[in-house]
């Protein structure tokens, strides 16, 4: 499973670090951070995170 | 620009009846400062600095001690408490974990057939006399019917759900204190809808809304029948009001872009860039409240813990610096508008409220041509939460 964020569309709302804290995090700039090849464990709250961000910003491949 | 003391900003009066987000002296503000001083606090102007400003973390959301502040306590001001709206940090996070998953996305964008017929039998029901009062005819039962149907309750009941809901929005406005019994009973009412609601979906659980909610786990965690009932109301509250006035707001904008309305009847594919560009310029929420959880400063301007901070979303999504052409424009390129909020708080309904209005202004446009006001509309103050009231339209039939 591979997360890919579009950044042209990404807002920063976070929602997606709700979703997903161990995939996705702010750094300390206040920018998106996050795992690209997560642990397979995570899929469910990765998909989560794709689907609830606001923008529909986050792809996953497998 | 440097401003060593808040001072030196300029000031706007808020709290006056009269004030209007598109006035000259709000434009005139915006071009001098980012930030104005007003009655409350200080009030974010500018596209740039509302959309950083709605997801720094050293604001939180700001209307939580609203029933303190006008000294109401008992059973609104403990729902009020412990709503999503006013959690933050990993109480927040853990609910809406919990809830995201029943509003995907996938899940709603199946609904747009229910909403479309929806819709047509509204119109219907007036369409031939070529006029109606909108906001009762239309907006309400709409946005009424929208939620019985998120809910699966029978949608004869909407006007049930729509007068308790309006009388909940009593709790927003300046007469909170002495309008308390007639909202703490609609409160008692719509308890008793979540109650019976949630205790069927246990019984008979479906691939429903309100089944997904009572379904919804993770690792181990579950809403407990008090979380349930407090969301329930929440979805009800807000989504009810701020449907039927967006779609009031969205008429007024339409009435004076014809050009635009007529568009949108042959071109229903831009009804979803119609309702982001009504809500950039005319957005039901004209602004958003933060507080300060801590001393910091933020473009010269020294912001102390416990200030108040508006973010005026309308005035934001006019702003030249980031939307130089000053039109309305359904088929524009726009950047994100905020009347949604942003952030951890970014609205929970969104994909609800974008997919039924973007399903029922095309519909509208195509039935109702060249709509226009039927004598008098009525108002909401235009602070806060604004729409008609009453909104008598005139119209030519079309097919």
């Amino acid at each position: 499973m591979k997360i890919c964020v579009d950044l042209n569309k990404c807002q920063d709302h976070g929602q997606c670090v709700i979703a997903a804290p161990d995939a996705f995090a702010f750094g300390d700039d206040g920018k998106l951070t996050w795992v690209t090849e997560p642990d397979e464990r995570l899929r469910q709250d990765v998909e989560d995170a794709a689907d609830v961000c606001p923008e529909q910003a986050i792809t996953l491949e497998d | 620009m440097a401003v060593s003391s808040t001072r030196e900003l300029p000031f706007l009066n808020v709290a006056d009846p009269d004030f209007a987000m598109t006035s000259d002296e709000v434009v005139a503000a915006r071009a001098r400062s980012w930030c104005a001083r007003t009655n409350y606090g200080l009030a974010a102007l500018r596209y740039d600095a509302v959309k950083t400003l709605l997801k720094d973390r050293r604001l939180r959301q700001g209307s939580h001690a609203w029933p303190r502040h006008n000294g109401v306590t008992g059973p609104f001001a403990d729902w009020w408490g412990h709503v999503l709206l006013n959690k933050e940090g990993g109480d927040h996070a853990r609910l809406r974990r919990l809830v995201n998953p029943a509003f995907s996305p996938r899940l709603i964008g199946s609904l747009g057939p229910q909403f479309r017929a929806l819709g047509e039998e509204l119109i219907d029901a007036f369409h031939d006399e070529g006029r109606c009062e909108f906001v009762s005819q239309f907006a309400e039962p709409y946005a009424a019917r929208v939620i019985c149907m998120m809910l699966g309750i029978p949608q004869s009941e909407w006007k049930t759900i729509a007068t308790w809901s309006s009388d909940m929005g009593l709790a927003l406005g300046v007469t909170f204190k002495q309008d308390l019994p007639k909202i703490e009973a609609a409160l008692e009412g719509l308890y008793g809808y979540a109650d019976d609601l949630i205790a069927d979906r246990r019984v008979n659980p479906g691939e429903d809304f309100v089944s997904r909610l009572v379904l919804a786990q993770r690792d181990e965690d579950s809403l407990s029948h008090e979380e349930l009932r407090i969301m329930l109301v929440l979805l009800i509250f807000g989504g009810m009001d701020t449907t039927r006035n967006q779609l009031g707001l969205a008429l007024q904008t339409f009435m004076r872009h014809p050009d635009q309305w007529r568009l949108l009847a042959e071109r229903p594919d831009l009804g979803g860039a119609a309702v982001e560009e009504v809500m950039r310029v005319n957005p039901t929420v004209t602004w958003v409240t933060r507080e300060a959880v801590e001393d910091f400063t933020y473009e010269g301007v020294d912001i102390a813990k416990g200030t108040t901070v508006h973010l005026f979303s309308q005035v934001a999504g006019t702003d030249p610096a980031a939307i130089p052409d000053p039109g309305f424009d359904i088929t524009a390129e726009r950047p994100p508008h905020f009347g949604f909020g942003g952030g951890a708080h970014h609205c929970l309904g969104h994909f609800v409220a974008r997919s039924d209005m973007s399903e029922a202004l095309p519909l509208l446009a195509r039935r109702l041509r060249e709509p226009r006001i039927d004598g008098t509309a009525t108002w909401l103050p235009a602070s806060g939460n604004t729409g008609p009231i009453e909104m008598p339209l005139r119209f030519t039939p079309g097919n």
